[in-house]
């Protein structure tokens, strides 16, 4: 303001050319540039300790992304401000970059749909970049999450890309979003076998895991008397990291301690009971036996044979 | 006792742990053997010595959480306003250095353990914390123990409150602890009972000249500073650990 004022009082009240607004200055040109270079020094600065607050917060792309847009954004708002100083309208302008705004926002409906949901995504943070999720059906590793579109690396190595408004608009399961997750074993014993003691065998299993976690505690219950086997349930809970290894390991543990202690999983079975047929049910001996072909042609068969 | 400083060549066995490193033409082997675990390391240099000693018990099988959770074998009440020191065991975890002869440019060659391990959470499923964890008797002097598995720490309590509280567990944050080694291995921690859910607990950082309370060591001059892994480490993080979900 000094400055401003000194340039007033002393020196440049020189006309340089005149508009409609009325004559420009010399003094009027220099605080235009003196305006536009302060701003761009303090966007600068700005923009510096928002690079450093993001840099751990969000993606680069992400983040490169916001910068630019506040380092331009704020220059071209106070670039349209200040024009009335060189005797510009800005209002001319601004009508043109109305109309030209609604022409493309019409024209990029998608885009600008894409936009917001990644802006309001980075604020609800529903994911992050390495986070194991699932969205419409797509499972994988968030690989990026930028301004318009998500990126997923499924787990056979596929990079997918979803626009943003799809991601915020549909479900999103993240596996590791918690520190621990749990996981369920299902299996059946025999109705001969003792239940109490393979519960025991398995809750031993369990117990000698490093990664099965004390708190919240495992339970190993029967969960129903199914119609070929006793089905048990083990609910094990294991750090959100090692639970895809420790369940698989315990699968596997389980099935062959169970075995090794006498306890099978049985196949599913049916009993069926044969009873002899007495001599009045049976086919008298004289019937004439039908061809095949006789038989398919015809009809009530099965009353004909009996009766 | 296994711990202390080797010049190379060298070879120790004890307890069921074998470790040595011999050379082999112009390369060093380093072996370690217990039980079924077995690690062969290969090491090019000479003027190296190896220090065996006690390290914070989070390292093994991987390094999961910085946090151990000591859970009381049965709750300790104690009323508001008091102080008192009790005596818990740890897990010790057996950490082998590389080094030069200056004790410089120290390496982590192997860590392993032959205390039981386990891991629980603090806290609720949603932003609860994963602690390793340890089941402790409440001890009033040092109890005997094997001292390759198990260590002793003298823990003060403050109830900094003015009503009763019932202390079931507490957890220490491993960038704290300040191990030392004789015949047996020992941490100095403290416990501030904050409020009725809240407690902070950190470890003693004074050198052994401070004295312990309960312990009684035979040459408190002779015993020796650990060298620890998770201090060594170039972080800023808070050294205490503050239990806001109870105790």
């Amino acid at each position: 303001l000094i400055i401003i004022n000194f340039f007033d009082q002393l020196m440049l009240d020189h006309v340089i050319y005149t508009t409609s607004r009325g004559s420009v200055t010399l003094g009027d040109l220099l605080k235009f540039l003196i305006i536009l270079s302060l701003t761009i020094i303090v966007t600068r600065v700005i923009t510096l300790y928002l690079r450093r607050y993001l840099k751990d917060k969000i993606s680069k792309d992400v983040s490169e992304t916001i910068l630019k847009f506040v380092y331009y954004g704020s220059i071209i708002v106070v670039f349209i401000a200040i024009l009335p100083m060189i005797g510009l309208d800005p209002s001319g302008l601004l009508l043109a970059g109305s109309i030209t705004g609604i022409i493309l926002g019409f024209a990029s409906q998608n885009i600008v749909g894409n936009l917001i949901s990644g802006i309001f995504l980075m604020i609800e943070k529903p994911m992050k970049i390495g986070d194991q999720v699932e969205i419409n059906k797509i499972s994988g590793f968030v690989s990026d999450i930028r301004i318009i579109s998500t990126l997923i690396r499924t787990y056979d190595g596929l990079l997918v890309r979803i626009p943003n408004q799809q991601v915020f608009t549909t479900n999103i399961t993240n596996s590791v979003s918690y520190p621990v997750r749990r996981f369920d074993i299902n299996f059946g014993i025999r109705y001969s076998d003792d239940a109490d003691y393979a519960i025991e065998l398995v809750k031993g299993l369990i117990s000698k895991e490093v990664f099965a976690l004390i708190s919240p505690a495992p339970s190993v219950t029967v969960n129903e008397l199914g119609e070929s086997s006793v089905n048990l349930i083990a609910r094990i809970w294991a750090p959100t990291s090692e639970w895809a290894t420790l369940k698989t390991n315990l699968v596997l543990s389980t099935k062959k301690t169970l075995e090794d202690n006498g306890i099978e999983i049985p196949f599913p079975q049916q009993d069926v009971y044969l009873h002899a047929v007495t001599e009045k049910n049976m086919i008298p001996k004289d019937l004439k036996q039908i061809p095949d072909k006789e038989i398919e042609s015809v009809a009530n068969y099965g009353e004909r044979m009996i009766y | 006792m296994m711990y202390g400083n080797y010049d190379l060549p060298f070879s120790v066995k004890k307890g069921g742990i074998s470790v040595s490193m011999d050379k082999s033409e112009k390369l060093w082997i380093y072996k370690r053997t217990f039980g079924e675990d077995k690690v062969e390391k290969q090491i090019i240099g000479d003027g190296k010595y190896i220090t065996i000693n006690p390290v914070e018990p989070l390292n093994t099988p991987k390094e999961l959480t910085p946090n151990l959770m000591i859970e009381f074998e049965k709750s300790l009440l104690l009323a508001g306003g008091t102080i008192k020191t009790i005596i818990l065991t740890f897990p010790i975890e057996i950490g082998v250095f590389i080094s030069d002869k200056e004790n410089t440019n120290i390496l982590l060659l192997d860590v392993f353990t032959q205390a039981r391990q386990k891991f629980t959470l603090y806290g609720s499923v949603s932003n609860g914390i994963i602690c390793k964890h340890w089941k402790s008797a409440i001890y009033s002097t040092s109890p005997s123990l094997d001292h390759m598995q198990e260590g002793i720490i003298e823990l003060t309590i403050r109830n900094t409150t003015s009503d009763w509280v019932s202390i079931s567990k507490t957890i220490f944050n491993a960038y704290g602890m300040k191990l030392y080694y004789e015949d047996r291995v020992f941490m100095k921690a403290h416990m501030d009972i904050l409020s009725k859910n809240t407690a902070e607990t950190s470890f003693d950082t004074h050198h052994l000249g401070e004295g312990f309370k309960i312990f009684h060591l035979k040459n408190i001059n002779t015993s020796k500073e650990a060298i620890e892994v998770y201090n060594r480490k170039l972080v800023i993080v808070p050294l205490k650990f503050e239990m806001r979900l109870g105790f």
